[in-house]
């Protein structure tokens, strides 16, 4: 393959990631929620799903567990419009993913990472962040910060703060390849 | 969901200390492949035999009544154990004699999708088999609501004492989709009479035929025990994930399975957890297992169809939500036929027949070859000689002038490129390979291995005698490992038949270049003109059978003792608890 044609590649999966990275990632600070403005994402009323939470807003704060393929709580309770600190550990010998979404922002996410993983930046238990981070030379990263997840690698912790709102089938899934498949996915009660 | 974990919980406190005692009976059996029925083997009466459910942890006593007039054996296939437990007679025991029970003592250490069968004579084709679920201690790396074992086979209306004779008397007996007079027309037509000549003259000198791939057609595909019109049927909710185990306990025939539809997520090869892998259709091995997760949403039939890799036949069931309900069952692709890749470095043949510099070379400079645009490249001069080691690296031959269906060479080094055998998905989607597995849990450290060890696969199709370095067993010293090392197993297989390699009491680990995320498997499938490497932590003192796994080549000599010097002990007074920490990381 020439240099030429894999750059063409690198930059198609970079586009595509930043689309995945807009559809749930708008949702947060300066956006309006609720106003289904995404283009990029048809399949639910954008903007039900909640948005990033302001820390001062905080009522509860939940833990959040990730085994080698699966969550531990896989229900939880929470009630609209409140605003959550989800308290993340992977506990895995493998990378794993926290997202909030509908099922259908998941499948498209799913592609997004199997692209990561095509692409050497998602390992079985270690993240690229070199590949990752790399400044496509349009601002484009493959970064993975939506504020609506969390991309772990073993042993590492991280915190989502998440304002709901009243979404009938939201879910927390991993997106990594096979994962969801496997049965990696817990619903939000709202 | 949660109803399933709290029952998980449970059961892990109430099976804490099991002890689990099961009998099985050997019995002849009438086995109904509704085509035709015939007389065979199985376990409790029938065939397949029960399916064994053990728990990870428990210490399992099993006592085995033989039944027949003939003597009889289980092996546990894929489980770790003491070698005096595993069942193979001539090696870790002498067999059970007819009328005898014995009793089988050992510790299960592991999890996963297992069976069984008998390591006598031709017993397992007779339906001697049964699958074996063992329950993990902790929770499983997946989710599902449901599951079946789906054990497919290859029921054949001839006795297996039968068939090898046949076979040894004219290797094509059961061959029904040789190539005919009327093939060679057409293709004469297709692809110009002198390169149909010159294709009919090159593969009769190598004494095998490109429609060579299974050795044994005239079979009914089943299902646990059902033929395709008997339909084995699994119920589920819409909704549900369910868990299919399937085992494949055929003689000797590879399928490749699908469920239109639906998409399968593979979750375990022989027992041991891979990563999750989302696959359309998987091709799987005689003897291998692969679980997978399909998760079925709408309130209808959805047809489990497993075609034979040579698609002279195939197995059928239905997953429905509710029992009478089915749907389409798809027509048999047409039969792959091998290619010149497949002939690869085949020097393990007889070529005494293989006078190739008496072909005409200049015929084939003539129109009959303008399809290839000069672009047979192939070394006529060497082809006069020896043709040992030519054909492997040096054959560059236009295949596609060939006329044969000529699949790109992916990206699959686990099939020669070009070969005729490489897997595509019926709906177009993705076909799992070996390089798509990773273990999920490392078992072992990786590291370099101590040795390497080559077993070349070899055979003579037209003599029907299979071999490992061109010696078959009964000629053969036995292969000594040293208790602590761990050996890479250089596979070459020289013929141009898949062989399905299995080494009993250790696990082997197949490279499919992921280091430590290398699979972990029971079975390693080596197609033709490849070479696959394994390895194997040498951690189970004794001695063991290591074997093609196909019935008629390992009773034709592809068959090897392996004995493993040194290690505990205690051992050697056949204490069943001086093999354990086995299990590596819990």
């Amino acid at each position: 393959m020439t240099s030429m044609s894999l750059k063409v590649l690198v930059s198609a999966a970079v586009l595509s990631v930043s689309a995945g990275a807009y559809a749930a990632g708008s949702h947060s600070g300066g956006h309006h929620a609720g106003e289904g403005d995404h283009a990029s994402d048809g399949h639910h009323s954008a903007g039900n799903i909640g948005r990033a939470g302001n820390p001062e807003d905080v009522t509860r704060t939940i833990d959040i567990t990730m085994y080698d393929n699966y969550y531990e709580p896989e229900v939880i309770d929470v009630n609209q419009g409140e605003t959550v600190r989800f308290r993340i550990t992977n506990q895995g010998a493998l990378v794993h993913e926290f997202n909030i979404g509908t099922a259908a922002m998941h499948r498209s996410h799913q592609a997004e990472m199997m692209m990561m993983v095509e692409h050497g930046v998602l390992k079985g238990d270690h993240i690229d962040h070199d590949m990752m981070n790399m400044d496509m030379g349009n601002g484009h990263t493959m970064k993975h910060d939506d504020p609506n997840s969390a991309l772990l690698e073993p042993g590492q912790s991280a915190e989502v703060i998440w304002t709901f709102n009243e979404q009938a089938n939201l879910e927390f899934a991993c997106n990594v390849p096979g994962h969801y498949q496997a049965g990696m996915s817990g619903e939000f009660d709202i | 969901m949660r109803v399933f974990v709290v029952t998980v919980l449970v059961s892990l406190l109430s099976w804490a200390a099991q002890a689990g005692e099961y009998n099985l009976t050997v019995d002849r059996v009438t086995i109904d492949a509704g085509e035709f029925t015939k007389q065979g083997i199985g376990y409790n009466g029938s065939s397949p035999g029960p399916v064994l459910r053990f728990k990870e942890g428990e210490e399992v006593t099993i006592n085995v009544t033989n039944n027949l007039d003939v003597s009889t054996s289980i092996h546990w296939h894929g489980l770790i154990l003491p070698f005096q437990m595993d069942g193979v007679p001539g090696i870790s025991y002498d067999g059970i004699a007819p009328g005898e029970t014995f009793t089988y003592r050992f510790p299960i250490v592991q999890s996963g999708t297992y069976w069984f069968h008998s390591h006598s004579g031709f017993q397992e084709p007779e339906g001697a088999f049964g699958a074996i679920i063992i329950e993990p201690e902790g929770r499983e790396p997946f989710r599902f609501d449901r599951e079946y074992v789906v054990q497919l086979t290859d029921k054949h209306p001839h006795t297996g004492d039968r068939i090898l004779r046949n076979l040894k008397m004219s290797a094509d007996y059961y061959n029904r989709q040789q190539q005919t007079v009327g093939d060679f027309f057409a293709d004469a037509q297709s692809q110009g009479f002198w390169s149909a000549l010159q294709d009919r003259l090159m593969w009769g000198d190598m004494r095998m035929m490109k429609a060579d791939i299974e050795d044994v057609q005239g079979f009914v595909g089943m299902i646990n025990g059902k033929s395709p019109e008997q339909n084995w049927t699994g119920l589920f909710e819409p909704g549900e994930r369910i868990r299919l185990r399937f085992i494949n306990s055929s003689a000797m025939t590879y399928f490749d399975v699908r469920i239109p539809g639906l998409e399968m997520t593979v979750v375990e090869a022989d027992g041991n957890y891979v990563q999750p892998v989302s696959v359309d259709e998987f091709r799987i091995g005689v003897a291998e297992t692969y679980d997978v997760i399909v998760r079925p949403r709408e309130d209808r039939a959805y047809t489990i169809f497993a075609e034979s890799m040579g698609r002279s036949g195939y197995a059928r069931g239905t997953l429905a939500t509710a029992e009478g309900m089915t749907a389409e069952v798809p027509e048999l692709r047409p039969a792959p036929l091998l290619t010149m890749a497949d002939m690869g470095g085949h020097s393990g043949m007889d070529h005494s027949g293989m006078a190739m510099g008496d072909m005409d070379m200049a015929a084939m400079e003539s129109d009959g070859m303008s399809g290839t645009d000069g672009a047979m490249a192939m070394d006529h001069g060497s082809m006069n000689g020896d043709m040992s080691g030519q054909m492997g690296g040096s054959m560059a031959m236009d295949h596609a002038a060939m006329g044969h269906a000529m699949p790109e060479a992916d990206d699959n080094p686990f099939y020669a490129d070009g070969s005729g055998l490489i897997p595509e998905a019926a709906n177009g989607g993705r076909f799992l390979a070996y390089t798509d597995l990773r273990a999920q849990r490392p078992l072992y450290e990786d590291r370099e291995p101590t040795r390497e060890i080559e077993l070349r696969l070899t055979g003579n199709m037209e003599r029907y005698i299979w071999s490992i370095n061109g010696v078959k067993y009964e000629d053969a010293e036995p292969i000594r490992l040293q208790y602590g090392e761990r050996v890479r197993f250089k596979f070459v297989n020289e013929t141009m038949m898949t062989h399905p390699m299995h080494l009993h009491g250790m696990w082997s680990i197949l490279d499919v270049g992921q280091d430590k995320w290398n699979p972990i498997k029971h079975v390693i499938s080596v197609a033709p003109a490849t070479t696959v490497y394994m390895e194997t932590e040498v951690d189970a003192p004794g001695e063991w059978a290591f074997h093609c796994h196909l019935s008629y080549h390992a009773a034709s000599g592809m068959f090897r003792k392996v004995i493993v010097e040194g290690g505990p002990d205690s051992v050697a007074d056949g204490d069943a608890e001086a093999v354990d920490g086995q299990e590596g990381e819990a």
